[in-house]
């Protein structure tokens, strides 16, 4: 059975928030939840499949705990796994970079041989632009929890039905 | 492959940038307790959230090489270029030792002019355009180097930043504006400033310009984001900006309390982003250094700024008897005119080819001379008036040139090729007419500024030309006389010649002095037969000399610039109907003024009146009048009288203007007054 990480900061307050509902929407015991803070190398190459989440930090960064964490995962090897990433924006109030950070996290992980799952649509969202943006659609889930808090259940809920296609 | 990280990046640099990270929040969290002590320091802006890109400009710089333009939060920047803690705080502390101003400028402007860490004005991002003038010098003169200018994002909001970039862009000038983006003009958000959050991209369809993009708040990514902009600066001779996104993890500064409007929320995710934690994390987290050595450089930076506060405490504070030195340099000294009169005879020429003429003369003698301005340089055309024809053609296109329309522009990249080589002479024409210098008035400021507050280690080496007065029937806006509002500021010379042979040997002292010196040109008199002197090829005429153009006994008539002529033709005009003899005396110049000619005719008249064709109120014959009334009220026997312009603006209908400017009547009326008092 392909084993499946959920890997987000957990000391934080919002992202943890979306990433225990994405656990409990996946199921008891189908996601792993790995704390970021204190992830290596080897938590991220045990997993087949791998949920990752990140806010998007002022102007369009990392938090520092994914920030401080990316130098050590520079030779990762992630072929054959897939990755699919949640993040955490402010369409009004960070229009210009809503949800960057699903985009530089992307980035990353298809650097390092991963298959990046989960895309969504941009329908229902306003924004100016996003470093999550490839060929009209998202490369992950984009959460606004400052605009449409009452949005997301939804929207988690879509998502993790269709993870759950594309991780088989 | 970025040049610096975490893993690659050798230990004795990383210890390098830790201790001087170390240093600098430790100097940047002292700096209040001196205030609290009453020891200084009165003005801090703290630098923390800022570090990353603050210790990147610091290490990127190459003294000898590079000027740098820092700013009031600058401290890292300053410390990592290479001040000293002792530096720092003397300059903190406003002693008569600190290197900066010696105490004149406010805390935490940080300077080392002899290393070209410029010394800077309060006022935000003033220097930029002085950075892309030293990098036009640095071009002409073939010198491998950057100018890098710094400040906040708020400051972009300032035009004069706009004419900076785009003259850099259109120039293909090596600037690197290094933008410290903290989300805060003091409690001003980003979004009240401008529509872009990263207020770089306001500049993105500018030519040859290469936008960098980085986190101020880390260390390697400042550090690749510097580096890569040099390299591309110095190889391409072309602009950067380098956007650093920071926070500011303080207030604005010690006169201002962030609680007020910002929340709690806010303020501890700035703290979570503290740039010297990050960075001390990742030197734990990636095995380069243990907690002990990290531990031992904190230690040594504690030990380090305790010695460095003892001295600067203990260190002389400035003598109150200095503050008349370093107003403005001792010009230079006319050798064969000394007084500034010549009896020579010969063929009479008019003042716009007397200047022109004298302007080439100067420019041949002295290859670091430089001149433009609006309008210029074209073909044949050498300025509204002439007046520079044929320059371009004499002496290229790298030393005589047009300047856009932007008159703060002109002004501020004068000053900062001066700031190149003290050699290099600057003429301006500071706008196409007087009326239109306003939008330079921050850079004249900053011009006459800039020797005494660097405590006599930098003078802008300009002459300032502008093309003055009315009697042209040109309406409000090339009419006007600023003359008055210009000789409120210590730290210029004003000259204001009316005569052909005056104005060819003012400006020839002007163009071999240090210095800033402001030439107005009555442009009525350009082509005025009654103006026409002979003019001896090497005419000289020292500052603050006046010249007795008609001598008399009844009245001192004291005057300068167009009313000089009408003034004459008033006197002419008593002498004739044999009221009385007037003294006429032509000022030259305004700023120094020479009391001593005006007082010697006093004596022998005791009455005076004073003529200029500004306004009477406020003009500047009211200094003139108090001077008088201080200091020569026993010799007069009359009140003292002035004739000028109304208290209106110069019309444009010739009716109007008639009736607004002084003419050869109405002087004739008031010093027929005076004469029969």
């Amino acid at each position: 059975m392909k084993k499946t990480g959920l890997f987000y900061g957990v000391n934080t307050k919002k992202t943890a928030l979306i990433g225990k509902e994405i656990q409990e929407a996946f199921g008891e015991n189908k996601a792993d939840i790995v704390a970021v803070e204190e992830a290596g190398k080897k938590s991220f190459e045990q997993y087949d499949n791998l949920i990752i989440g990140a806010s998007t930090w002022f102007d369009g960064e990392l938090p520092t705990y994914w920030d401080e964490l990316l130098p050590e995962l520079e030779n990762l090897k992630m072929k054959g796994k897939k990755v699919a990433i949640f993040g955490l924006g402010d369409q009004e109030g960070y229009p210009e970079n809503f949800v960057d950070g699903i985009g530089l996290l992307a980035e990353f992980f298809e650097a390092s041989g991963a298959e990046i799952v989960g895309h969504t649509s941009i329908e229902g969202y306003t924004f100016e632009g996003s470093r999550a943006l490839r060929d009209g659609k998202f490369l992950g889930l984009a959460i606004d929890q400052e605009n449409q808090s009452d949005l997301t259940g939804s929207r988690i809920a879509a998502w993790v039905k269709q993870l759950k296609k594309e991780f088989n | 492959m970025k040049k610096y990280d975490i893993k690659t990046t050798d230990k004795e640099t990383l210890k390098k940038w830790f201790h001087l990270m170390t240093l600098g929040r430790a100097i940047d969290e002292k700096a209040p307790a001196y205030l609290l002590q009453s020891l200084g320091w009165s003005y801090h802006a703290p630098y923390a959230g800022h570090d990353g890109i603050q210790l990147a400009v610091g290490q990127v710089f190459e003294k000898g090489q590079d000027f740098m333009f820092p700013y009031y939060r600058d401290m890292l920047t300053v410390l990592s270029a290479g001040l000293t803690i002792e530096e720092i705080l003397l300059n903190g502390l406003s002693k008569a030792t600190d290197i900066s101003s010696g105490g004149r400028h406010m805390s935490n402007h940080f300077a080392k002019v002899n290393w070209h860490i410029e010394n800077v004005s309060s006022a935000v991002a003033s220097h930029d355009t002085h950075a892309v003038g030293v990098a036009r010098a640095m071009v002409y003169y073939k010198h491998k180097g950057v100018a890098i200018t710094l400040h906040g994002e708020s400051s972009t909001s300032e035009g004069y930043v706009y004419e900076a970039i785009n003259g850099a862009s259109n120039e293909k000038l090596p600037v690197i504006f290094v933008i410290q983006d903290n989300g805060y003009g003091i409690s001003v958000p980003k979004k009240d400033q401008t529509a872009n959050r990263k207020v770089a991209d306001n500049f993105v369809g500018m030519k040859n310009l290469r936008i960098i993009h980085c986190n101020g708040k880390d260390v390697f990514d400042s550090m690749n984001a510097m580096t890569e902009a040099r390299e591309y600066a110095i190889e391409t001779s072309n602009p950067v900006i380098v956007q650093a996104n920071c926070v500011r993890i303080g207030s604005h500064s010690n006169s201002d309390k962030h609680t007020l409007y910002r929340d709690e929320d806010e303020l501890s995710y700035v703290k979570a982003a503290d740039p010297l934690l990050k960075f001390r994390r990742m030197l734990l987290r990636y095995k380069r250094f243990s907690e002990k050595e990290l531990k031992e450089i904190e230690a040594e930076a504690k030990k380090e700024l305790s010695v460095a506060n003892r001295k600067a405490i203990s260190a002389p504070d400035p003598d109150p008897k200095t503050i008349h030195n370093f107003v403005i340099p001792e010009p230079y000294k006319p050798k064969v005119y000394v007084d500034g009169t010549h009896n020579k005879d010969g063929e009479k020429i008019n003042m716009v080819t007397a200047i022109n003429e004298t302007l080439k003369a100067e420019f041949r003698k002295n290859p670091d001379t430089f001149l433009f301005g609006q309008d210029v340089a074209n073909r044949d055309k050498g300025g509204v008036f002439n007046v520079s024809k044929g320059m371009q053609q004499e002496f290229g296109e790298n030393r005589v040139y047009n300047a856009p329309i932007a008159e703060d522009y002109i002004v501020g990249t004068a000053n900062g090729m001066s700031r190149f080589d003290p050699k290099i002479r600057v003429v301006i024409e500071g706008a196409e007419f007087a009326d239109y210098f306003w939008p330079a008035m921050n850079q004249y400021v900053e011009c006459t500024h800039d020797y005494w507050r660097s405590n006599g280690q930098f003078s802008p080496n300009i002459t300032l030309r502008l093309a003055s007065g009315g009697y042209i029937g040109g309406g409000l806006y090339h009419s006007q006389n600023i003359e008055g509002a210009l000789t409120t500021l210590p730290g210029a010379r004003i000259v204001y010649p009316s005569f052909a042979d005056d104005a060819a040997g003012l400006l020839r002292t002007s163009l071999r002095s240090e210095g800033l010196t402001v030439f107005m040109e009555p442009k009525a008199l350009y082509n005025a037969v009654e103006a026409s002197t002979v003019v001896p090829d090497d005419f000289e005429v020292p500052f603050g000399k006046a010249r007795i153009r008609r001598s008399g006994a009844d009245l001192t008539l004291v005057t300068y610039g167009n009313t000089t002529h009408l003034s004459l033709q008033a006197a002419e005009q008593l002498a004739k109907e044999g009221i009385g003899s007037v003294e006429v005396i032509d000022l030259r110049s305004l700023l120094p003024l020479d009391k001593g000619t005006i007082f010697e005719s006093i004596k022998k008249t005791s009455k005076v009146l004073i003529v200029h064709e500004d306004k009477v109120f406020s003009g500047f014959g009211a200094e003139v009048a108090a001077t008088i009334a201080d200091e020569m009220f026993r010799y007069l026997d009359a009140p003292i009288q002035r004739v000028g312009s109304t208290f209106t603006p110069v019309g444009f209908n010739p009716i109007l203007e008639r009736a607004i400017l002084p003419n050869a009547a109405l002087i004739y009326e008031a010093a027929k007054k005076q004469i029969q008092y």
